[in-house]
């Protein structure tokens, strides 16, 4: 099985009574998501007869997907981006320079996860447990610095959508695509060191 | 304050036909069930804890404390539920009764018989239910039941299939830490970022809550569903008594495991205690409880990193579940927060009374709040290559859904096997296999062409359902599951007539009785929504709706219950148009930014 697309919400910041727009308060988001979840809430129609109980839990679910994408600046730029007729596939052209750092990179954590690993003597020994301890810190200082320059990025996005520059948009998110992918694999490295 | 979404006027008439409902707290050591009485909740019963202990004798089933310390007694089974014998590995040696079972789920043997952890749990649930109908004084029309914020999919179903089991309507599966926050939130007024503490007997949560104007909003949650007070008393007991070796009964591992859990709990307000020819200090106590303690502190780390908080940031730290009360365990969370814990509720009985007002809210009660609680472990499907797609990731805002559309691989692939997951790690062996299915029927094409789409939906207990279309060709196909860990619905229908087994008349009557009630309000509800909105309603469609009435007020005349919920589906589903007619247009009024009360007064009961 292979992914080919998905979907978002068709009217995100409309349900939550936002304008369509990049730049926003996180706090004024979370207000705009609260006065609605009060109204619309599928627990307020908890004893009503069972049409309007799916009706409202549609209703609900809705508006908590609307919040992921709006919420969430990557998710709300890629939105945005959709909106304006620009979609990202997921065989994208990148630049060699990107592609290479990427790769040193992850190769660089690939050995983080390794180090120590080869002709364990004797499992749960304390040695064990001290290389699982130096691995996990190898990994946390590699994520720590990669979340860094995750935010840098997510924080030049305002300026681009400022200058309304679809293609740097797109550029910048075909980046933050690689970098999360690298921040969610420094993570599932961590549960197995757990 | 809490926002008033109440129609102004209606409470007296709730009042009057306020259902009965509770909250109940199924915990890996204790259970408690509470209600909503004048206003505030409170647990019923006079000792409030029901030890989770079952004894199960030749004629006669006990629970509680008349069930603990009798030989094959069987307890703790909430560490088995929804758990398959891979999960359970480590713990194992240290339980006092066999298991069997495969990867998917387990049994156990007690007393010469072979029982499921659903049925055990299920006969905790009757005993609490009992409890709560005596006190109350009737039959009890819903319960909210609480479990881990970290239980998967596969708890969660088996929690919900133990409720059935027990013949509790469940309203609603609540985390443990969001009922604490409800209970502390309304109790003391707070405001702002918490992080909720709850360490039971078995399982541990680690949540961070924003709580403003009657909403709890959960930002994060993490945690260990095997990890409590539980481990603390093994590992001591393996320190002073020693692992257990063979010929020892299971009997004195069982001796030996319940001693230690009393010296821990004495060292709660003592220094030291003797035991076994050994003083053992609260330092002891201490230095053996670190590694536990350092896996707690790694989850509440993680948590703080999803929700993007420094403990700086946070308001409290509430602490919950009967683990900490001791002093160890108070320390270490003081030291990971840098602050002083909240500890001022019961910390055994915080969880109960927050699903008591949680089902008062449900009912209809007073109370006004919101809860928006999250997924806490992504979901997501197989890909080629062992490698998890993940559509729905963990601390999303339930109820969510999520579809992706996925292509075939392989040229002329008619089947698409389905096999979803649930976990944060980047292969799906590694994770939780929550459930498997092949759609068929794909028609043969190049590789890439045909199009299957998937959908993850989670309802507000956190619970998935799938779907899978194929798309390519126009002609869709259409499967759902339900991931079913514990049982088949057919296994706890079956169970459930044998439960009864010479009680079956009685549940037929109690059936009988709720239906009538339920019939009683649907119909009211009805005509009262047909005449004031008369406008929004077709001909055609109030005619059929009469008829559907007028069919509910014969079956409920009969003393056939199936025949009265076909009855009333059959209401339901002739009216919907109308009830999406009126729902639209509350939802209209929210858009213009009319309040909902306004444009619906006599919208709810």
């Amino acid at each position: 099985m292979e992914r080919a697309s998905s979907s978002s919400s068709p009217d995100a910041f409309g349900l939550l009574g936002l304008p369509e727009r990049f730049d926003l308060d996180p706090a004024v988001i979370e207000q705009a998501f609260f006065d609605k979840s009060k109204d619309l809430h599928a627990d307020r129609f908890a004893s009503a007869p069972a049409a309007e109980r799916v009706a409202a839990l549609s209703r609900s679910r809705a508006l908590n997907d609307a919040y992921q994408v709006v919420k969430k600046p990557v998710a709300r730029a890629e939105y945005l981006l959709a909106r304006a007729g620009v979609t990202i596939g997921d065989n994208e052209r990148v630049e060699p320079e990107l592609l290479m750092e990427v790769l040193e990179l992850r190769e660089e954590l690939a050995e983080a996860k390794g180090a120590g690993k080869v002709a364990v003597a004797s499992v749960g020994s304390a040695d064990e447990r001290g290389d699982a301890q130096r691995r996990a810190a190898t990994i946390e200082a590699l994520r720590a610095n990669m979340a860094g320059r995750r935010d840098a990025a997510v924080g030049a996005l305002a300026q681009l959508f400022e200058r309304a520059d679809l293609a740097a948009i797109k550029k910048q998110l075909i980046l933050l695509r690689y970098l999360d992918r690298y921040l969610e694999e420094c993570d599932a490295a961590l549960d197995a060191e757990d | 304050m809490l926002m008033q979404i109440a129609e102004p006027g209606q409470s007296k008439v709730k009042e009057a036909c306020k259902p009965r409902v509770v909250g109940i707290d199924l915990g890996t050591t204790n259970s408690l069930v509470a209600h909503v009485e004048d206003g505030g909740p409170k647990c019923i019963g006079e000792d409030p804890l029901v030890p989770s202990v079952v004894w199960y004798g030749e004629a006669s089933v006990l629970v509680g404390r008349a069930a603990e310390g009798r030989p094959g007694a069987v307890a703790s089974v909430k560490r088995l539920i929804g758990r398959g014998m891979k999960d359970l590995a480590g713990v194992r040696a240290m339980l006092p009764y066999e298991l069997e079972g495969d990867d998917r789920a387990v049994k156990l043997r007690a007393a010469g018989r072979t029982i499921s952890p659903v049925e055990v749990s299920a006969d905790i649930l009757k005993t609490l239910k009992l409890r709560a109908e005596t006190a109350l004084g009737g039959p009890i029309e819903g319960a909210v039941i609480t479990v881990p914020a970290y239980f998967d999919d596969a708890q969660r179903q088996a929690t919900r299939d133990a409720a059935r089991l027990a013949g509790l309507e469940v309203m609603r599966l609540m985390a443990e830490p969001t009922a604490a926050a409800v209970a502390y939130g309304l109790d003391r007024g707070s405001k702002g970022l918490y992080a909720v503490f709850d360490l039971g007997g078995g399982t541990f949560d680690i949540s961070i809550l924003k709580l403003v104007d009657g909403v709890f909003e959960v930002k994060a949650t993490g945690g260990d569903s095997a990890l409590g007070g539980d481990d603390l008393d093994r590992a001591l007991a393996k320190e002073y008594v020693g692992p257990p070796a063979d010929g020892v009964s299971r009997l004195d591992v069982a001796t030996a495991v319940a001693e230690a859990r009393r010296v821990k709990e004495a060292l709660t307000d003592r220094e030291r205690v003797d035991w076994r020819g050994h003083t053992v200090a609260r330092d002891d106590l201490r230095r053996i409880a670190q590694p536990l303690l350092d896996r707690c502190g790694r989850a509440c780390r993680r948590v703080l990193k999803d929700a993007e908080l420094a403990r700086e940031q946070l308001d409290g730290v509430i602490l919950v579940g009967g683990s900490t009360r001791s002093p160890v365990v108070r320390d270490y969370v003081r030291e990971v927060f840098g602050r002083e814990p909240l500890c001022d509720l019961d910390p055994d009985q915080v969880v109960a009374l927050g699903a008591a007002v949680q089902a008062d809210v449900l009912a209809g009660g007073d109370h006004k709040l919101v809860l928006l609680d999250v997924v806490p472990l992504s979901l997501g499907v197989e890909m080629m290559g062992g490698v998890v797609e993940k559509l729905v990731h963990r601390q999303t805002t339930i109820p969510c859904g999520a579809t992706q559309t996925f292509t075939t691989y392989a040229d002329n692939q008619t089947g698409f096997d389905i096999h979803i997951v649930q976990g944060e790690r980047e292969t799906a062996d590694a994770c939780r296999s929550l459930a498997r299915f092949v759609l068929r029927g794909v028609p043969p094409m190049i590789a890439g062409m045909a199009r299957v789409e998937i959908t993850f939906l989670v309802d507000a207990d956190g619970l998935l359902r799938v779907t899978a279309k194929e798309l390519a060709t126009g002609v869709e196909t259409s499967i759902e599951v339900k991931p079913s860990y514990g049982l088949t619905d057919e296994e706890v229908e079956r169970m459930l007539v044998e439960s009864f087994d010479h009680a079956e008349d009685d549940l037929a009557r109690r059936n009988l009785a709720v239906e009538r009630v339920e019939a009683d309000r649907i119909l009211a509800a009805t005509r009262g929504a047909f005449a004031s909105d008369d406008g929004l309603l077709e001909p055609d469609i109030r005619a059929a709706g009469e008829r559907a009435m007028a069919d509910l007020e014969v079956a409920a005349r009969g003393d056939d219950y199936l025949k009265i919920r076909a009855a009333i589906e059959a209401l339901d589903l002739a009216t919907k148009p109308f009830a999406q007619a009126r729902m639209n247009r509350a939802i209209e009024a929210q858009l213009r930014g009319k309040s909902i009360d306004e444009a619906e007064a006599g919208m709810e009961r």
